[in-house]
């Protein structure tokens, strides 16, 4: 925490960085105190997960308006099925591609989003992982692009990848937004352990009677270290090696158990 | 818990130490892989299907080479035959990465999979429960008492005649070929060794004899599933070095483990017992497949 506080301090004092990439709405001041506690988040063996701490403060003086925080993933392409029965058995059938969709996806309030900003606002700025979700593919015949879009959200959802909260940390539940006195906000989201390690970005946004005033854009990056990126570079990088390495290891342990439980 | 850097999850390491030794203790005992049982184990735990077909291959070659260790001091490996088997099986497993590729970017792996699992699994655990039910019966199976007659079949009247010293046979290279091939595909897709075919093929179809049939499809067994496992990593990148580590460990003290147990019991209630296991899993792949989803749509292999 009291990282948390100097950090916030030295934000308040410096003003805002620069943002790191345009988004839609150039008219917006991209001038929002905020920072993030864990700027780079390391995946070693032992990685079940993380925990991502966005803070900042709201720049108006009597602290009109609301925060919104929105930790995005990096957009990859996806592939929604949908099961069809075919000769009494169910199958996947009829891909729906999407050229990219986020890859992981949270949203924080402190109270709902719909009450903050204008539909319009929220599939303008993406506040909404569907509203990031471009299509690349026909919908089959008789289908609704919606229902994939959906789908796509809800199946992401179950797997924790993408989250909302409309409040404060309450009882068991870690995430969520919380203001302060004096315009003070902490954001607190739950990475998974199943959420891609890439690059994220967290976006602060100040809404005023639902229009966007200020906003935020600060990169957090997530990678590997230790024995974890050395498999994964092997692997990706050597891939031939990294298949022969497996296979001398298995050929080792079949070996090795052959002599220790020789029979006398 | 372990993170695995290929599956991306973690892991609770003892759970899959535990697993994977089980699955050996019941492979050494009854004598197949337990391919055909650990990978489904390890999509019933939660590891992607990819993962888990590309990573069994490489605990099989660990077993496999543990078995040959023991056959080749009691001499019972046909090197000749093994090596024509090997040989199909490299082109048949060629053809089943690509295959398993090529589904894997339409979506279907999994579907396919479960197929094959639910006809593969409730096959093998019928002609298991049949055969031990015979021989409880007191009367053995009909293709027992066959078994060394020096019946010609088709395989003996098609051309490339070759000698086969030590399995005591002279027959066309053609049908170790193919079985080889069919197996090599089979291997790649599923993530099995095959042994659990290619036993009953080589005693049945190329009328070798049972004592060199173990040693000889354990060591084609090897070459394919070392094969699968350097094709695997470059085509698809679904090995998992750290999981691949804990079910070789598992597994190989597992199945030293359940040799022992074995010898001290009726092989053919053993397998009796395996075969109703067997017939009990293929039930949850039917399951799946007939009963109306809960969920209409499903996750593509976007990720993969």
């Amino acid at each position: 925490m009291k990282r948390v506080l100097t950090a916030l301090a030295f934000v308040m004092l410096a003003g805002a960085p620069a943002s790191a990439q345009q988004q839609p709405g150039a008219d917006v001041a991209d001038d929002l105190p905020a920072g993030v506690a864990e700027e780079q988040i390391t995946v070693s063996s032992t990685y079940g997960g993380s925990f991502i701490t966005v803070f900042g403060v709201n720049p108006d003086r009597r602290g009109r308006g609301d925060i919104v925080v929105v930790l995005r993933g990096p957009n990859e392409p996806a592939t929604v099925l949908q099961k069809r029965r075919v000769f009494g058995l169910w199958v996947n059938d009829d891909p729906v591609r999407f050229s990219e969709a986020p890859a992981f996806f949270a949203v924080l309030s402190n109270r709902p989003l719909r009450d903050i900003a204008s539909p319009e606002s929220i599939w303008r700025y993406q506040l909404d992982p569907a509203a990031s979700a471009r299509l690349a593919s026909a919908i089959p015949a008789g289908g609704d692009p919606s229902a994939y879009r959906a789908a796509l959200v809800r199946l992401r959802r179950e797997q924790g990848l993408y989250q909302w909260y409309a409040r404060g940390p309450q009882g068991g539940v870690r995430g969520g937004l919380t203001a302060y006195q004096g315009g003070l906000f902490r954001a607190v989201v739950r990475l998974p352990a199943n959420a891609p390690i890439a690059q994220y970005h967290a976006d602060t946004y100040l809404f005023r009677d639902g229009r966007l005033i200020s906003r935020q854009r600060i990169p957090i990056m997530i990678s590997r270290v230790g024995v974890e990126r050395t498999i994964h570079d092997l692997a990706t990088n050597m891939s031939w090696l990294y298949g022969i390495v497996t296979v001398l290891l298995a050929l080792l342990a079949g070996w090795g158990a052959s002599v220790l439980f020789r029979r006398p | 818990m372990i993170y695995l850097p290929i599956a991306e999850m973690p892991v609770a390491v003892l759970l899959i130490l535990l697993v994977s030794g089980a699955v050996g203790f019941v492979s050494g005992m009854v004598g197949v892989g337990g391919g055909f049982i650990m990978t489904p184990a390890l999509i019933f735990m939660g590891v992607p299907a990819p993962v888990a077909v590309a990573t069994g291959a490489s605990q099989i070659a660990a077993t496999s080479f543990s078995g040959i260790m023991t056959q080749t001091r009691r001499k019972s490996v046909d090197w000749r035959m093994g090596l024509l088997l090997s040989i199909g099986g490299v082109v048949g497993s060629a053809c089943g990465v690509a295959l398993f590729e090529r589904l894997l970017r339409l979506g279907q792996l999994d579907l396919i999979v479960s197929v094959l699992y639910l006809i593969l699994l409730s096959g093998v655990g019928f002609l298991m429960v049949r055969e031990s039910y015979h021989f409880w019966r007191g009367k053995p199976a009909k293709s027992v008492s066959i078994l060394r007659r020096p019946l010609k079949t088709i395989v003996h009247n098609l051309p490339f005649r070759l000698r086969f010293p030590r399995s005591g046979l002279y027959i066309s290279v053609l049908p170790p070929l193919g079985i080889g091939f069919a197996i090599g595909a089979l291997s790649a897709i599923m993530g099995i060794g095959g042994g659990f075919i290619l036993i009953p093929a080589m005693i049945y179809l190329l009328r070798m004899p049972t004592n060199v049939v173990i040693g000889t499809s354990q060591f084609q067994v090897l070459v394919i599933a070392s094969l699968i496992v350097v094709l695997q990593s470059i085509a698809t990148q679904t090995v998992d070095l750290v999981l691949a580590g804990l079910l070789m460990v598992g597994g190989v003290v597992g199945a030293q483990i359940g040799a022992r147990v074995g010898a001290g019991l009726k092989a053919e209630y053993v397998r009796g017992i395996l075969g109703a296991l067997l017939m009990a899993a293929s039930l949850k792949f039917l399951f799946d497949l007939v009963v109306p989803p809960e969920e209409a749509y499903v996750l593509g292999a976007g990720m993969w």
